[in-house]
C-alpha cells in the first residue's frame, strides 16, 4: 500500500534534554525574583555610590556571593530564553544553530569576565 | 525567519458586493446586515478577494452558519465552506469569525458587532474560500497514536473496568471534536507547526495518557520529550479562548508538562 501519510511530527527532533531545559529555565526565573530584588534594593540603599563605596560593598562576603549567583544566574537564564526565541522565529536550521550558538558563547563569556572582575576586586585590593 | 508579510499573490482585494434579495412580498428588505466573506480560487489564478453580502435578517436564522447557508442558497451558490451537523458536535464548519475561530453554527449573528467578517482558519493552506486544508493537522492527530493501548487479556463479554474518579479524569478532554479552532488560533502553530504538534493534538494525547486502561502513558510521555512536539507552547492560550467546546488546552498542556518535570524528578 503506499503512504500517504504526510512527513508529520514523527521526524522531529529527538531530545532527552528538552524537559531539562523547561526547568532550567523555570528554575533560573525563580531564583532571580530574590536576586533582583536583593540586587535593586542593596544598591538603592547605598550612602552614595561611588568606587570606593561600591568596593568596600561587594568585599562583604554575603554581598559577594550574592552578586557571584546574580550574575551566573541571569546569563544562564538569558541564553535559555534567547534560544527558546530563536528556535521559535528562525527557521532556517543552520542560521538557527549559529545563532543559538553565539548568544551562548557570549553569554559564558561574560559571565567569565564578570565572575573574574568580582574576584578581582574582592582579592586584589583595589 | 518566520514570515510576517504576505506573498503578494496572497494579499486580499476588495471583491463583489451582493445586495439583499427582495423578501417574500417582493419589496427590499429593512433589516440587512453586512457579511464580509473571505474568497479564494485557486483556479482562477487571481488573488484572494472579500465579497460583501447584504443579508435579510428577518429571513434568516440566528447563527452564522444560518447567514452564510442563506448567502449560498440566494446571492452566491459558488461561497464554499464545509458544515454538517449544525449543532456544534462535528466541527466541520470552524473558521475565524469576527477575529476568532469557532464554529458557525454555534456562533449567534446577535453577538457580533457591526459587520460579520468570516475568513478561513489562520495560516492553514486554502483549499477554496472557506475550505482550509487540514492534512497536516489531521496527521498529527493520527501521530500521537489516539487509541487505547491495553495487551492485558480480557474475555470477549467483560468490560474493562474504571472507579468514577478514574472515568472523571477524562472529562474536558473526550469532549473535542478536532475542530481545529485552537491549533490555528496559537502564534507557536503558526511559525512551527511542522514540528510543535498543537494543542489539540496533545489534548489528545493527553487523554490517553490520563486514561486509566491505557499501558502506555510512558512511552506516549517519551514520545513528547521534544524541544518542539510539546515545549513550542508558551502558554500564550488563544487555545483556550478559541474552543467552541469550552475545553481547556492550556492546562491540560500544562499538566503534560507537570508530569514530564515528575518523570524527571524521580
Amino acid at each position: 500500500m503506499t503512504n500517504l501519510r504526510s512527513p508529520v511530527a514523527k521526524g522531529s527532533s529527538k531530545s532527552a534534554e528538552a524537559t531539562k531545559h523547561f526547568m532550567m529555565q523555570r528554575v533560573t526565573a525563580l531564583a532571580l525574583i530574590p536576586l533582583v530584588i536583593w540586587f535593586c534594593f542593596s544598591i538603592a540603599l547605598l550612602p552614595q555610590v561611588t568606587y570606593e563605596v561600591l568596593v568596600s560593598w561587594l568585599k562583604s562576603p554575603f554581598n559577594f556571593v550574592m552578586m557571584f549567583l546574580t550574575l551566573i544566574i541571569s546569563f544562564k537564564h538569558a541564553h535559555l530564553g534567547m534560544q527558546v526565541i530563536f528556535e521559535d522565529y528562525i527557521s532556517n536550521l543552520k542560521r538557527r544553530s549559529m545563532a543559538i550558538l553565539a548568544v551562548k558563547l557570549l553569554s559564558y563569556l561574560s559571565m567569565a569576565i564578570g565572575v573574574l572582575s568580582l574576584l578581582k576586586i574582592v582579592v586584589g585590593g583595589q | 525567519m518566520a514570515e510576517f508579510k504576505l506573498p503578494v499573490n496572497s494579499i486580499v482585494k476588495i471583491g463583489k458586493t451582493f445586495s439583499a434579495t427582495n423578501n417574500n412580498a417582493g419589496e427590499k428588505p429593512k433589516n440587512t446586515r453586512k457579511f464580509i466573506v473571505y474568497r479564494y480560487d485557486p483556479a482562477s489564478g487571481e488573488n484572494p478577494r472579500t465579497d460583501t453580502f447584504e443579508v435579510d435578517m428577518d429571513n434568516c436564522g440566528p447563527m452564522v452558519l444560518d447567514g452564510l447557508l442563506k448567502i449560498k442558497d440566494e446571492l452566491d451558490s459558488s461561497v464554499a465552506l464545509r458544515r454538517s451537523c449544525r449543532e456544534g458536535i462535528c466541527g466541520s464548519c470552524a473558521m475565524n469569525i469576527d477575529g476568532g475561530n469557532t464554529l458557525a453554527c454555534t456562533k449567534a449573528i446577535a453577538d457580533i458587532e457591526g459587520d460579520i467578517k468570516i475568513y478561513p482558519l489562520p495560516h492553514q493552506p486554502v483549499i477554496k474560500d472557506l475550505v482550509s486544508d487540514l492534512t497536516h493537522f489531521y496527521e498529527q492527530y493520527a501521530s500521537v497514536e489516539p487509541w487505547m493501548k491495553n495487551d492485558a487479556e480480557v474475555e470477549p463479554d467483560k468490560e474493562r473496568l474504571q472507579t468514577v474518579e478514574e472515568r472523571e479524569k477524562l472529562d474536558g478532554l473526550y469532549e473535542c471534536i478536532l475542530c481545529a479552532c485552537c491549533s490555528t488560533s496559537c502564534p507557536s502553530y503558526w511559525w512551527n507547526s511542522d514540528k510543535y504538534l498543537g494543542p489539540a493534538a496533545l489534548l489528545n494525547s493527553y487523554r490517553w495518557i490520563a486514561d486509566s486502561r491505557d499501558q502506555a502513558s510512558e512511552a506516549r510521555l517519551d514520545d513528547l520529550e521534544d524541544p518542539f512536539k510539546l515545549y513550542r507552547c508558551h502558554t500564550i492560550m488563544n487555545c483556550t479562548e478559541a474552543c467552541p467546546k469550552g475545553l481547556n488546552p492550556a492546562k491540560v498542556i500544562a499538566k503534560i508538562k507537570s508530569k514530564m518535570i515528575k518523570r524527571k524528578m524521580k
